[in-house]
């Protein structure tokens, strides 16, 4: 999956796991860039009675580079806090809960905002005010040292509870999560709880050595033993997760302040990424709640989808989620001979990729995808009308880069730039993007022709696919996505989900 | 975010009373400084525990968390005196029937 599970010591932290980050301009407002960073995956929606929250014990962080340093120059830190209205009942909610006040809803949580900007505080600002014990110490580990300033953003905001079922949780969407949809200062929205997990994938087709359902019948791909041609299994479908979805003017994440006049102003891409951390120590005693200490040590981190899982060899894979983009060069190796590429070109599908196997230079394209953002003039402007680029520069780092001059599509394609949507992965990410699709073909060599003029793509790699029909809307119960801020879609409740 | 002091620690964890002594001279200090004894909590463990950690015994290295910070002190006192106690907690353990 994108990140769900996706290195051995994170996956028994699923309060941390660091599941998937999104990040694009707002197709309804445009002036503003949206980020959502999901945490907690794999839900299944009738996991009572203590259903999912975010961890109290977890400093979620998004990061933002504005100069092309893979240095954070922008962080949004959330910091949340648990509470039981009622202790002495097991019951999560003792009735309905028809509103964010309800009394009848037991265990709630709320949480903090703060926006952390690189350089001295602005002397017309003044220090930030903190409420009595608010929970804040400083930058997130990600920050190089060095001075910087604090905004508390939002404070004691409330986080809509699960979505359990009609009895439980009735008119959910309308009484309740859009009701913890906050408005704040300066434009700012923010949205912290549980949603219905966008990303799709077939994971029982991926993980069984990527036998694609619909390519069984294909000759090059039916290998022994012989399978039927079918539809991908949108595995995540019925499952939810938790959401932190922040929007913000894009003027306040560029670097000078200013809305980009075109695709190639030196301010129109920024870096996004986001990160989950816990205290370096915890003491457990048999008479007393657990306590922490130390400083925050970073367990989580996701920018570009399938980085750490399909890039990031087994053995590695908790290191990097220990690591800081700007220290990526560790991985490039990894990028310029991307396992998978020799696996599906040269064990799994021979006979399909002949050309895929015989490249034997540095993957540039995979390298310009993941690591450095594509320069301009790569990607013609016979493909993209508008030319593209969303280079950031010469430093190595896994994060998602966005040009925020590009316009959301009227018509996006689920396949982004490879679609001819520069609105979509890998310009930033889109919640409905089919990044497995997409990522597959780029290792497999679609892109490659654009970045060596002298490698012809094997068609095979334009065919690989895991549906015939796409799964965002119909085989759905339900809207996957809402056209509005958060945007990711209602989660599933769990009398009407009772098994997934 | 608190502030810490090596001071502060030896009086948060009850290990030195002479802590002035010890800054004076490591040597002497350990000459004369009460040996610790094993007491029954006074109470629970702080919200926020001070934590040492005996990086490196032979080089004196002791690293402490307190709040959000942490640092690493050379301190052949500190580490010789946490390194007699936790020798006292396994010989204590070995007794143990399991």
């Amino acid at each position: 999956m994108s990140s769900h599970r996706e290195a051995p010591e994170i996956s028994k932290d699923p309060v941390a796991d660091n599941a998937d980050v999104y990040a694009f301009v707002s197709p309804e407002n445009n002036g503003t860039v949206t980020i959502i960073s999901n945490f907690v995956p794999l839900q299944g929606p009738a996991g009572g009675p203590n259903f999912y929250e975010f961890g109290d014990d977890v400093l979620y962080s998004i990061y933002i580079d504005n100069d092309g340093d893979a240095q954070p120059d922008i962080e949004f830190q959330f910091q949340f806090t648990s509470s039981l209205q009622n202790p002495k009942t097991f019951l999560y909610n003792t009735g309905p809960i028809g509103s964010l006040t309800d009394p009848n809803w037991n265990a709630r949580q709320v949480y903090s905002v703060v926006r952390i900007d690189k350089g001295p505080q602005p002397p017309q600002i003044g220090p930030p005010v903190f409420p009595p014990g608010f929970p804040f110490s400083g930058p997130g580990p990600a920050f190089p040292p060095g001075a910087t300033h604090t905004t508390v953003i939002g404070t004691n905001l409330p986080s809509p509870p699960c979505n359990i079922g009609p009895h439980s949780t009735p008119n959910y969407e309308t009484a309740l999560a859009s009701q913890a949809v906050q408005s704040l200062a300066n434009g700012v929205k923010v949205f912290a709880g549980q949603r219905s997990d966008p990303f799709y994938v077939d994971l029982g087709a991926i993980f069984d050595l990527a036998d694609l359902r619909p390519l069984q019948t294909n000759p090059p791909f039916a290998i022994p033993p012989a399978l039927p041609a079918a539809n991908g299994v949108d595995a995540t479908k019925a499952l939810n997760i938790h959401s932190i979805a922040i929007q913000v003017p894009i003027t306040s994440v560029t670097r000078d302040g200013k809305t980009p006049s075109s695709i190639t102003s030196s301010n129109a891409v920024i870096g996004v990424w986001s990160a989950a951390s816990r205290r370096k120590v915890r003491v457990i005693d048999s008479q007393q709640p657990d306590v922490d200490t130390g400083p925050w040590v970073q367990v989580s981190r996701l920018g570009n989808p399938l980085f750490n899982e399909v890039i990031v060899p087994l053995g590695q894979k908790d290191d990097w989620n220990k690591g800081f983009p700007a220290g990526d060069s560790e991985y490039l190796p990894n990028v310029q001979s991307p396992e998978l590429a020799s696996l599906i070109s040269k064990v799994l599908y021979p006979s399909a990729f002949p050309k895929l196997a015989a490249y034997a230079k540095p993957r540039a394209d995979m390298v310009a995808i993941l690591l450095t953002g594509i320069p301009l003039g790569v990607i013609p402007t016979s493909f993209v009308s508008t030319g593209f680029v969303n280079l950031t520069g010469p430093t190595f780092a896994d994060m998602l880069r966005l040009n925020l001059a590009v316009q959301p599509s009227n018509s996006p394609s689920v396949f982004g730039l490879l679609g001819m949507d520069p609105s979509g992965f890998p310009n930033g990410r889109r919640l409905f993007d089919d990044i497995v699709a997409i990522e597959l073909r780029a290792i497999a060599g679609a892109v490659l022709p654009f970045v060596d003029k002298t490698f012809t793509a094997d068609a095979a790699a334009s065919a690989l696919t895991q549906w015939t029909t796409e799964p965002v809307s119909a085989s759905l119960s339900q809207p996957r996505y809402l056209n509005r801020f958060p945007y990711v879609g209602t989660p599933y409740d769990g009398f009407d989900t009772p098994s997934s | 975010m608190k502030t810490f002091s090596r001071r502060s620690f030896l009086k948060r964890t009850g290990v030195a009373a002479g802590a002035a002594a010890v800054t004076a001279s490591p040597a002497l200090a350990a000459a004369v400084e009460p040996a610790a004894v094993e007491t029954p909590p006074s109470g629970p463990i702080p919200h926020e525990p001070i934590v040492a950690v005996v990086r490196d015994a032979g080089l004196g290295e002791v690293t402490v968390l307190a709040g959000t910070t942490e640092k690493t002190y050379k301190d052949r006192t500190l580490v010789k005196r946490l390194l007699k106690v936790a020798a006292t907690n396994r010989g204590a353990n070995a007794g143990e029937v399991g």
